[in-house]
């Protein structure tokens, strides 16, 4: 079943997912100059008040990861939607929510100085020491719950069409060729694979999300209502390790599909690739215990699964994906462009990130390492230069087969401009975090501050890079339809 | 130190990735036949990927033998000093913050009101232990000092306004 069905309606398609990519665009560009605000503050350079430094962390990680989420999914249901059979109306509502969720997060957070940090971790949404008020939490707590309920929708709507065309979603995952019931060469496409894959850790990541965004509401209105603060914060990590874990598995597409094309080989999905992507579903669901190596009082096994199962979730990566990206490309003659340059540095981004994760998820560093600044270090590596580098991709590639627009030297200064800084950015947190800074800190000692002045810098030359990267997606926005490349969109890999 | 060996290994082995990924780039420019480099390279991974498994796996149990939610054993006539911590926003309330060198001490750390990190930096601002401090949960941080010194405790997470205001200090002498 590996046959391209494509679309009816490839144009209007192509404007729902473009949709997506700007907005997530502009928000993850918005979103960097809070990074760089926070950062000129912890390095002394400009004052902000703290109850200022606060929103903006709040909103800058919640922004960072619906946006590149909201992306991430449009390029995931470009792609699936070759495949099969996609409803445009879900995909509308799903914007429509995510958008209306967005606005409620940010009046609650600007308006009425909400300030929890993306974790909003139980009991603090009711108990901010009168920092923020009721209606402040109840419009962040609702904003994220509508938000929620846009991806738990656009994923049912996945995982139905998934099953439909497949059978079940453990076929999507290749599980019957797995077990020998069907050739190799009958495994769904690398696109299904993934997009499968992400169906089941999301839909259980939004549910545990709900959950614990509904308790936190209910006690916001009724503080004599309270549940164990552990299980919140279980459910908590659960949601937001997932979520934003998926991104990259939803924009890791783009690779799949675009490297195989530029470098003219095929990239076949293998019984390896197949046994990869299960390993990472697993994974994926159970590991969010690492979060939580600091909560003695949690059960030792889970921990220590929280440990082994991190290590053995750098292994599809680093065996797979990024391998069988670095032979497809290996003496290849490549044409390199700023589609396929984004897409190999993407992974670059995303295997040297996974270092420093796998060592932070050792308990032993963990004790000395978490919530320390290291934490961002490895994120912003595998996030910033791995998954939002693959949006970028995409964009050049939408570029490229649906418009004239032509890549200048411009967009090349961006693309050496974008590496380095966000390199230089993820390097600076990671100093900070074998300096011992704590993260989420409004203030810095002095000994904590040159870090984060070099951030703040390399921010502003991320963000002069980005802008570039928009302007050449807006301007195939306004030439689309024109003349493509001969690249064409309908040969999937 | 344990961030410097976090450091230095993570800094050799994603310079070794950045040069793998920087080769592999460099030698695009070439046009070869997929099919030998496909054959060649899926052996070289089985290697690369068996001694991936061995590293990980050999780290993996190295790291767990000893951590730090383990009640550390203690000689015959060594009674552990405990201390109530209790985190409220925005301060510590501890039962007792002055220590000797040599002396086990367990932290018994809960809070009232909402999550905090209780995390105990050395006279050079080096973290040395930390663990969260939650409502409900009594969490126990066993630790000896080995030096004399005004000791640092800092809110690991994030609780509030005033987070970074959540700051005391403990009292270690000879």
């Amino acid at each position: 079943m590996s046959t391209a069905i494509g679309s009816k309606n490839v144009k209007s398609d192509n404007k729902l997912v473009t949709a997506s990519l700007i907005l997530g665009g502009v928000v993850i560009a918005a979103m960097m100059i809070f990074g760089i605000l926070m950062l000129f503050a912890q390095g002394g350079v400009i004052n902000v008040s703290d109850a200022a430094f606060y929103q903006f962390l709040t909103i800058h990680g919640t922004g960072m990861i619906g946006a590149a989420a909201l992306a991430a999914a449009g390029v995931m249901w470009y792609f699936l939607g070759k495949y099969v059979e996609l409803s445009k109306k879900v995909f509308i509502w799903f914007l429509a929510l995510v958008l209306v969720g967005v606005v409620l997060v940010v009046i609650g957070v600007f308006s009425f100085e909400y300030a929890s940090a993306w974790t909003f971790l139980y009991p603090l949404p009711a108990i901010s020491a009168n920092a923020w008020g009721v209606t402040g939490a109840l419009l962040y707590l609702f904003g994220m719950l509508i938000l929620g309920t846009g991806f738990l929708l656009l994923y049912i709507d996945t995982g139905r069409a998934i099953i439909k065309n497949y059978g079940s979603l453990g076929k999507g995952l290749g599980w019957d060729v797995l077990s020998g019931k069907k050739r190799v060469e009958d495994a769904p496409p690398k696109a299904v694979v993934a997009s499968t894959m992400v169906t089941i850790v999301n839909v259980t990541a939004l549910i545990a999300g709900a959950a614990v965004l509904i308790m936190n509401i209910i006690n916001v209105i009724n503080p004599s209502f309270t549940f164990d603060p552990m299980l919140a914060k279980n459910l908590t990590y659960a949601f937001g390790h997932i979520f934003a874990n998926a991104i990259i598995y939803m924009a890791v597409i783009v690779v799949y599909e675009l490297l195989p094309k530029y470098a003219k080989r095929p990239w076949a999905v293998t019984k390896l690739f197949l046994v990869a992507w299960t390993m990472s579903t697993v994974f994926t669901l159970l590991i969010y215990t690492h979060h939580m190596l600091m909560d003695f009082s949690m059960p030792k096994w889970m921990l220590i699964m929280g440990q082994a199962l991190s290590y053995a979730n750098g292994i599809p990566v680093l065996v797979v994906t990024a391998y069988g990206a670095l032979m497809v490309v290996h003496k290849s003659g490549i044409k390199w462009d700023m589609a396929s340059g984004l897409a190999f540095m993407s992974m670059l981004g995303w295997t040297i990130g996974a270092i420093p994760a796998i060592v932070d998820a050792t308990i032993v560093v963990n004790h000395v390492m978490h919530n320390t600044k290291w934490v961002p270090g490895h994120f912003h590596m595998y996030m910033g230069l791995g998954a939002v580098v693959m949006l970028f991709s995409f964009m050049y590639y939408l570029a490229k087969i649906d418009s004239n627009v032509q890549e200048t030297k411009l967009d090349k200064f961006a693309f050496w401009c974008y590496t380095i800084a966000m390199m230089a950015i993820s390097i600076q947190f990671l100093v900070s975090g074998a300096l011992s800074t704590p993260r989420r800190w409004a203030i810095h000692y002095p000994g904590w501050m040159t870090p984060a002045v070099f951030g703040a810098i390399a921010g502003v030359f991320l963000v002069i890079a980005t802008t570039i990267f928009i302007i050449h997606f807006l301007r195939y926005v306004k030439n689309r339809g024109t003349l493509g490349s001969d690249l064409h969109e309908e040969k999937a890999a | 130190m344990v961030q410097t060996a976090a450091w230095v290994t993570s800094l050799v082995f994603m310079s070794l990735i950045l040069i793998v990924f920087a080769v592999v780039a460099w030698k695009s420019r070439e046009k070869s036949d997929y099919e030998p480099i496909k054959t060649k390279w899926n052996k070289a991974r089985k290697v690369y990927a068996t001694t991936l498994v061995t590293i990980l796996l050999v780290a993996c149990i190295y790291t767990l033998r000893e951590l730090p939610y383990d009640l550390p054993i203690y000689g015959e006539s060594q009674d552990p000093t405990l201390v109530d911590v209790e985190a409220v926003q925005f301060g510590w309330i501890m039962s007792e913050t002055e220590f000797k060198v040599g002396e086990p001490i367990e932290f018994d750390v809960t809070s009232t009101d909402v999550t905090h990190g209780f995390g105990i930096y050395d006279e050079d601002m080096t973290i040395i232990a930390q663990t969260q401090a939650m409502p409900e949960y009594t969490n126990t941080v066993y630790i000896t000092f080995t030096k004399p010194g005004t000791y640092k405790i800092l809110c690991m997470e994030y609780c509030g306004l005033a987070h970074h205001y959540m700051v005391s200090e403990i009292t270690v002498t000879e």
